[in-house]
């Protein structure tokens, strides 16, 4: 008696391959061992698939209607030039809460007594928006965009005008913004 | 299509490969007990598919690790069943390994010309028990934090070379950063790639040999490997997966909370599949061997003999001894296993101690969802200053040499004594020697203290014998003498509504928030009440605010229970506002920072953040 030893199968005449064909055998084959194959595959891919399946808020601390306090009108120039505010909030990335960051930046105008917002990333692919004192407009210094000191765009390079941002001001004087994020690279205005 | 395939096949050769690997002759037929290898194969490939779903998601530092992976379980989508497949498909790996060597040796599939492969399967064996290690310290909760510490800590202990080993491992002489940083690389990078390796090795081995049929079957006709075997082995492979699913459904993967280097967890325990050798190392016998001894060489001497298998089963009884040394293994295994087991289910601060850090990691959980997310210093700040977490533990160390809560001291544990050595061993209960505090500040407290007075300071009986007048200042003094004096008038029926009265003004004194919406009209009957003695059936003998004035050495009552009277009473019960030359209690002023006694005073007025809807505690 040999046990399996190499080329134990080989003794008996090499049986015409597939020696017979059992359909249903093969048929069970298929469709359990693509279950199981599957099952790990699609849970993990769902689970990539996180980021588009669920909304999660990106910063915190912002009034019920989503307003956040910035400055003072007494601190923006009469003359309607432009000055960069930071937007202080509590920032959540993923686990974490990071309290009281700096969530973003805005230009705010004094335009003849009433107050104007631009979110400063530049609608074309998202760099930061400059000032140019020199000729008062915006000028983005990645892709050459440029606007004036309205916020409508100056040359054809960005798909929009700059993004304003909705703004309000209380009694006491203080700026409220309503800062968000839109799409970029788009003409439609989008919020992120 | 055809024209294709053939294109492809005369570049690449693949359908010779195919066949290569679909028709294999199984010598007697396919089988049942020949499904433990494909099956530990899937497994293993669930692992990474799995593995490297949880790798986008993981963040390996001490400070975000258990966040991230609290974050995978308890929001991300689908997170609880990837990491739950993950984790119990981990488990199930071990079962199925155990399946698979005892198939191979009760065949005798580990004898030649099979010797090399057997060893190779014990190379993989390690392998997984590699990544089951490694893997069971990445989330960083006190679970996984304190059953590898005991790992590694056994690491160091190898002779010569074992403090290197262990600082190497660790990345320093103690678990931080890049503990986590090593563990993930092994984890997921090293062990992986060599178990892959030298699973190719198995294979490719074990294709030369062919299964190994036992001899009264080799007459039944030959089988082939597809589709008959691949049958067995995919429905062999639903069934682990059906079982690993419905764990991952009903249990689901544990996460105990944050890894606390300063909180000794006191139920350290390995994964049930190392808890044999965990109880092992605690025999006494085995212990005074030393550690190396119990950890090292004897799991070291049995794994040689496995591996010496091939050699002896060449012997006239050889095989018969494989068998039954495994066996036997595999029964002590089994009885330490629940002889682990049942200890720990016998023991009540184990069982107190798995509640506590049950109740732990809950709480941590809750902790971040109420924040939106965890400090950047970790989930474990959240832990650190919550009144809920800390005041037990801060009462239990502080408190309960004297007091107890609801029976146990704050953290569910009994408080007893052992007494007598060996068989005799008994426990019993400690006597308190001061109040239960379980319902301080509640109106059944008040309700308790004014009709039972003597039952809830009974334990002060049990002060020591030079203590005993202490104690019978309370148990004898005027205020026990006035619940005697006026018990048949407030049980009476008629005055049930001046009782709650009082109890209601009394909360309300305390200001706390956790007791109910305050009825002010019976508070203020009370109040009324409080100073004119006055029932709806008679009087009391003397009104409260005739003694519980401030500065008269009966505790001033205007707060009562609340944050601030609690933490004055606490350090300065000796004070003419408490009990002034009466008192019995230790003044804890400097003994408790103030921190501390924060925490502990809002634990015991309820005064800590409770989930919409959570049951008040």
């Amino acid at each position: 008696m040999t046990h399996a030893a190499p080329g134990t199968a080989s003794t008996s005449p090499p049986s015409p391959e597939p020696p017979r064909r059992n359909f249903l055998a093969e048929a069970a084959s298929y469709v359990i061992g693509g279950i199981v194959g599957l099952v790990p595959v699609a849970a993990g891919l769902a689970f990539f698939a996180d980021p588009i399946l669920r909304k999660k808020a990106t910063m915190r601390g912002q009034s019920e209607d989503g307003y956040l306090s910035v400055a003072k009108v007494s601190d923006l120039p009469k003359d309607g030039t432009p000055l960069r505010f930071s937007i202080i909030a509590d920032k959540i990335d993923s686990w974490n809460l990071f309290k009281q960051q700096t969530v973003g930046t805005v230009y705010l105008r004094n335009v003849e007594g009433s107050v104007i917002a631009f979110n400063d990333v530049c609608p074309h692919l998202g760099c930061k928006i400059d000032y140019k004192s020199s000729n008062k407009s915006f000028f983005c210094p990645c892709h050459a965009s440029a606007f004036k000191l309205d916020g409508s765009k100056s040359n054809p390079v960005p798909p929009r005008d700059m993004d304003a941002l909705d703004v309000r001001v209380d009694p006491s004087g203080a700026i409220w913004v309503k800062y968000q994020n839109f799409k970029r690279g788009v003409e439609k205005q989008e919020v992120l | 299509m055809n024209a294709l395939l053939n294109w492809l096949d005369s570049r690449t050769g693949y359908k010779h490969l195919i066949q290569e690997a679909l028709y294999e002759p199984i010598p007697g037929g396919a089988r049942w007990r020949y499904v433990w290898g494909s099956t530990l194969s899937f497994v293993f490939m669930t692992q990474v598919i799995t593995g490297f779903f949880l790798w986008s998601a993981y963040s390996p530092s001490t400070q975000s690790a258990w966040e991230s992976v609290n974050y995978i379980q308890n929001e991300m989508a689908f997170g609880w069943l990837v990491r739950g497949i993950h984790h119990f498909a981990a488990q199930a790996m071990m079962i199925l390994l155990a399946l698979h060597f005892f198939q191979v040796i009760i065949d005798g599939a580990y004898k030649a010309p099979r010797e090399v492969n057997f060893w190779l399967g014990l190379v993989l064996l390690q392998i997984v028990l590699g990544l089951s290690l490694t893997g069971y310290l990445l989330p960083w909760d006190q679970k996984g934090y304190y059953a590898t510490q005991v790992a590694t800590n056994i690491a160091g202990v190898t002779p010569v070379i074992g403090s290197q080993v262990q600082q190497i491992a660790q990345g320093g002489s103690t678990y931080g950063h890049q503990t986590l940083t090593r563990f993930f690389a092994l984890h997921a990078g090293v062990l992986p790639t060599l178990l892959v390796a030298f699973l190719a090795l198995h294979i490719a081995v074990f294709r030369r040999h062919g299964i190994k049929c036992p001899d009264q079957h080799l007459s039944k006709p030959q089988g082939m490997f597809w589709p008959d075997q691949i049958l067995k082995d995919a429905i062999a492979c639903l069934a682990v997966l059906a079982t690993i699913l419905y764990f991952v459904v009903t249990k689901g993967a544990e996460l105990s909370s944050p890894a606390d280097p300063a909180e000794a967890y006191s139920a350290p325990r390995p994964e049930w599949y190392f808890l044999f050798l965990f109880r092992f190392l605690k025999f006494e016998e085995i212990d005074k061997l030393g550690l190396a001894f119990g950890a090292i060489y004897i799991p070291g001497l049995v794994f040689t003999i496995i591996a010496l298998m091939p050699f002896i089963g060449k012997w006239k009884l050889g095989h018969r001894f494989n068998v039954a040394f495994s066996l036997g293994l595999l029964l002590g295994a089994s009885y330490l296993t629940v002889l682990a087991l049942r200890e720990d289910a016998a023991d009540p601060d184990y069982v107190a101690a798995v509640k506590e850090a049950h109740r732990d990691s809950v709480r941590a959980v809750v902790l971040v969802r109420r924040d939106g997310g965890a400090p950047p210093e970790g989930a474990l700040s959240l832990l650190k200053s919550d009144p809920l977490t800390q005041g037990p533990r801060l009462f239990a160390r502080h408190c309960s040499s004297c007091h107890r809560y609801d029976g146990h001291d704050g953290t569910g544990r009994m408080i007893v004594i052992t007494k007598g050595e060996g068989e005799h061993k008994t426990t019993e209960p400690v006597p308190p020697q001061a109040p239960d505090l379980g319902k301080f500040g509640t109106r059944d407290w008040a309700t308790d203290v004014l009709t039972n007075y003597h039952d809830v300071f009974a334990p002060l009986k049990n002060l020591t014998l030079d203590e005993k007048n202490i104690g019978e200042r309370f148990l004898a003094g005027d205020m026990a003498k006035w619940v005697t004096d006026n018990k048949a008038a407030l049980t009476d029926p008629a005055n049930a509504d001046d009782l709650k009265a009082l109890a209601e003004f009394l909360v309300q004194e305390s200001g706390r928030k956790d007791q109910g919406s305050i009825d002010v009209l019976l508070s203020s009957a009370g109040k009324e009440l409080f100073s004119s003695g006055k029932l709806k059936n008679g009087a009391l003998s003397s009104s409260c605010a005739d003694c519980h004035d401030p500065g008269n050495g009966a505790p001033t009552l205007v707060g009562y229970g609340s944050e601030a009277w609690l933490k004055r009473f606490i350090q300065t019960p000796d004070h003419a506002d408490f009990y002034g030359a009466n008192n019995a209690m230790v003044p804890f002023v400097g003994k408790l920072s103030d921190r501390e006694l924060q925490l502990l005073v809002d634990w015991m007025t309820g005064n800590y953040y409770r989930p919409d809807g959570a049951p008040v505690h």
